[in-house]
């Protein structure tokens, strides 16, 4: 009861609250009904056609109907949950929670949705060369590895956004 | 007031990382026979306790489990869950966790445990919902007849609650609680003033 009292005092307390409360808040709006139809479901899609022009530029006759990506080799489904949203959150949550200005968080927050949208970029077509060579491994590459990967690049994405963008005033 | 920390101590995280991630996936693979297990069995004993008559079917099959209940016809939809899917946050977090220098040391462990118990409660929870969620959504008629709208709905957000944003978010959350001084010294807080 006295840790948690004295965790809850601490900078670092605070900003672990903030974490939960703004990354069960910024879930609950991705999932509110109108939000997924408007926002979410286009952003899939979107997400979909960003990933065809990668595999079409390294020569995959792929198509995309909806959010669905084939070929005459493989086919992936980008369902919403394989979009990055999750990680764009956790990381924006830590951006939004930091005691930084609003400038180091909006730059945060801009930076970090483009790049971890350039890492699941990466995710669905090596997810697709999965399926093609190796279909037996997308489960695991799926589930297990770059859902790891994904969580882990938000965190070090954001340790250096903390260290690079977030405490530069407090350097100055 | 935020000081800047050495970004020595970050580089040195980073490099830690991909030792860290290789130990946390043998752990995590060396345990999870077992844990699979337990988690089996915890979810079963939970949904049996709060349900009349109790008949949850929570069946093991390789790493995934079959959800469904045992009184009704055996051609019954069951749901067939991926254990992976629970329980694969804790390969992050014990990465996170072997990355950070001196993570363990001065009895910390000790919070490592607990930490590990939150996320059991969390899984045992995520795959109880799970389980509701079929039982509200996918039983056809024995669906309607058993849930209200109300309780549909309410099982459908705790089931995504526990599998979205307790799935992506507790790694982070339970790390930066657990080992806040070594999280503080990396982001440049102070952790107990």
């Amino acid at each position: 009861m006295k840790a948690a009292k004295a965790l809850g005092a601490s900078p670092a307390g605070r900003f672990v609250a903030r974490y939960v409360v703004l990354l069960v808040g910024l879930f609950a709006v991705a999932a509110w009904q109108p939000v997924d139809d408007r926002l979410v479901d286009p952003y899939t899609t979107f997400v979909a056609h960003e990933s065809a022009v990668a595999l079409r530029a390294l020569g995959e006759q792929v198509r995309v109907d909806g959010q669905v990506l084939s070929s005459p080799r493989f086919a992936v489904t980008i369902y919403n949950g394989c979009n990055g949203l999750e990680a764009i959150l956790v990381f924006v949550a830590g951006v939004l929670a930091f005691p930084a200005s609003w400038r180091a968080r909006l730059l945060g927050v801009v930076l970090g949705v483009v790049a971890v949208q350039l890492l699941n970029i990466v995710r669905v077509v090596s997810l697709y060369y999965v399926g093609v060579w190796r279909p037996e491994w997308f489960t695991t590459a799926h589930v297990l590895v770059w859902q790891t990967v994904v969580i882990l690049f938000a965190v070090v994405l954001w340790l250096f956004w903390v260290q690079r963008h977030a405490l530069a005033p407090a350097r100055g | 007031m935020p000081s800047r920390p050495p970004a020595a101590e970050l580089r040195r995280f980073v490099r830690r990382l991909p030792w860290a991630l290789l130990g946390a996936l043998v752990l995590w693979l060396l345990v999870r026979p077992a844990y699979d297990r337990f988690l089996c069995g915890a979810t079963r004993a939970l949904a049996r306790a709060v349900e009349s008559p109790p008949a949850a079917l929570v069946v093991r099959d390789g790493d995934h489990v079959l959800l469904g209940r045992s009184d009704l016809p055996p051609d019954a939809a069951k749901l067939r869950f991926s254990l992976t899917q629970v329980h694969f946050n804790l390969v992050p977090f014990l990465a996170l966790t072997l990355a950070l220098p001196g993570a363990l040391a001065g009895g910390r462990w000790r919070r490592l445990v607990v930490a590990l118990a939150v996320f059991a409660a969390a899984h045992v929870l995520a795959l109880f919902f799970q389980l509701r969620g079929h039982y509200a959504f996918s039983l056809g008629n024995w669906s309607l007849a058993n849930s209200s709208s109300l309780e549909r709905n309410l099982v459908g957000t705790a089931r995504l609650f526990f599998d979205i944003v307790v799935t992506f978010g507790l790694p982070f959350g339970a790390w930066a609680v657990a080992f806040r001084e070594g999280v503080a010294r990396l982001a440049g807080l102070s952790a107990s003033g």
